[in-house]
């Protein structure tokens, strides 16, 4: 089944933050002195393109923009809140009310929302 | 955080059926209470992370990790397969026990590496092998973490 974009920016924003941990020395130290290997680290990049070329190139142009603004494009929505600035969205919003899967912009700061059961 | 607080009934499997990697991942999330679609972002993320280089660190232990924006906080799951699975582990020996731990990209308290560290330091305790072989019950196993 084809996977919605809102999913896909999700696993794309979990991809980037898995790639900025793994090129943490600090945090790969002790991964490593856990016991960890973390001996194919160059795949996160294949991984990384392989979501990107399934995203709709002008949504992803979009999360690029507010990637330079925040280092999570994506917030959660709870209680009709946006958890990236804290400021309610509107209650027409379709993600406040029903769908999940939809892909909306928080009007105050211009993340991208999704939510959480 | 202690990691006794972590672990209760309804995450603990003494009896994994599952008898490939993949499977297990599956059947480790299946524990957690998630949505079906969460469970299915989830282990693509698993899957993502075991490429990178696998997570079983050998002696039996398995510890699938990952962060994702699925959960809202820290989720963990124990599980044991009595005849154990390939996972790639770094001794090459099949593995027998699966701690899960998945964590948001974002923690206030930031739980995520030091609990990790944890679960990776309970798995090098002498001979907890064998005591979480002759485990009966879910009960045996939280009273032997609580110990921890």
């Amino acid at each position: 089944m084809k996977e919605s974009q809102l999913r896909l920016l999700m696993f794309l924003q979990d991809l980037l933050c898995l790639k900025k941990e793994i090129q943490d020395f600090q945090v790969v130290e002790k991964y490593e002195e856990m016991g960890f290997a973390l001996d194919k680290k160059e795949r996160i990049e294949e991984a990384i393109k392989e979501v990107t070329e399934q995203l709709d190139p002008v949504l992803y142009q979009r999360f690029l923009r507010i990637s330079k603004k925040y280092d999570r494009p994506l917030a959660p929505l709870k209680n009709g809140v946006c958890y990236g600035c804290f400021v309610s969205a509107p209650t027409g919003s379709k993600l406040v009310t029903q769908a999940k899967d939809v892909i909306e912009f928080c009007n105050y700061c211009g993340r991208i929302m999704y939510r959480i059961s | 955080m202690d990691l006794k607080e972590l672990f209760d009934h309804y995450n603990v499997s003494l009896d994994l059926k599952a008898n490939n990697k993949d499977d297990i991942l599956l059947e480790l999330i299946g524990l957690l209470k998630l949505e079906e679609k969460a469970k299915e972002m989830l282990f693509k993320m698993l899957k993502k992370r075991e490429n990178l280089g696998s997570t079983g660190i050998g002696k039996g232990f398995a510890i699938p990790h990952c962060r994702s924006l699925v959960v809202d906080k820290l989720n963990v799951a124990f599980g044991r397969h009595r005849q154990g699975v390939d996972f790639n582990s770094i001794d090459g020996k099949p593995a027998q026990f699966f701690f899960l731990i998945v964590a948001p990209p974002i923690e206030i308290s930031n739980y995520y590496l030091p609990v990790l560290g944890k679960v990776a330091q309970f798995c090098k305790t002498p001979d907890i092998d064998s005591k979480l072989q002759k485990l009966g019950k879910v009960e045996d196993f939280l009273e032997l973490i609580n110990k921890a």
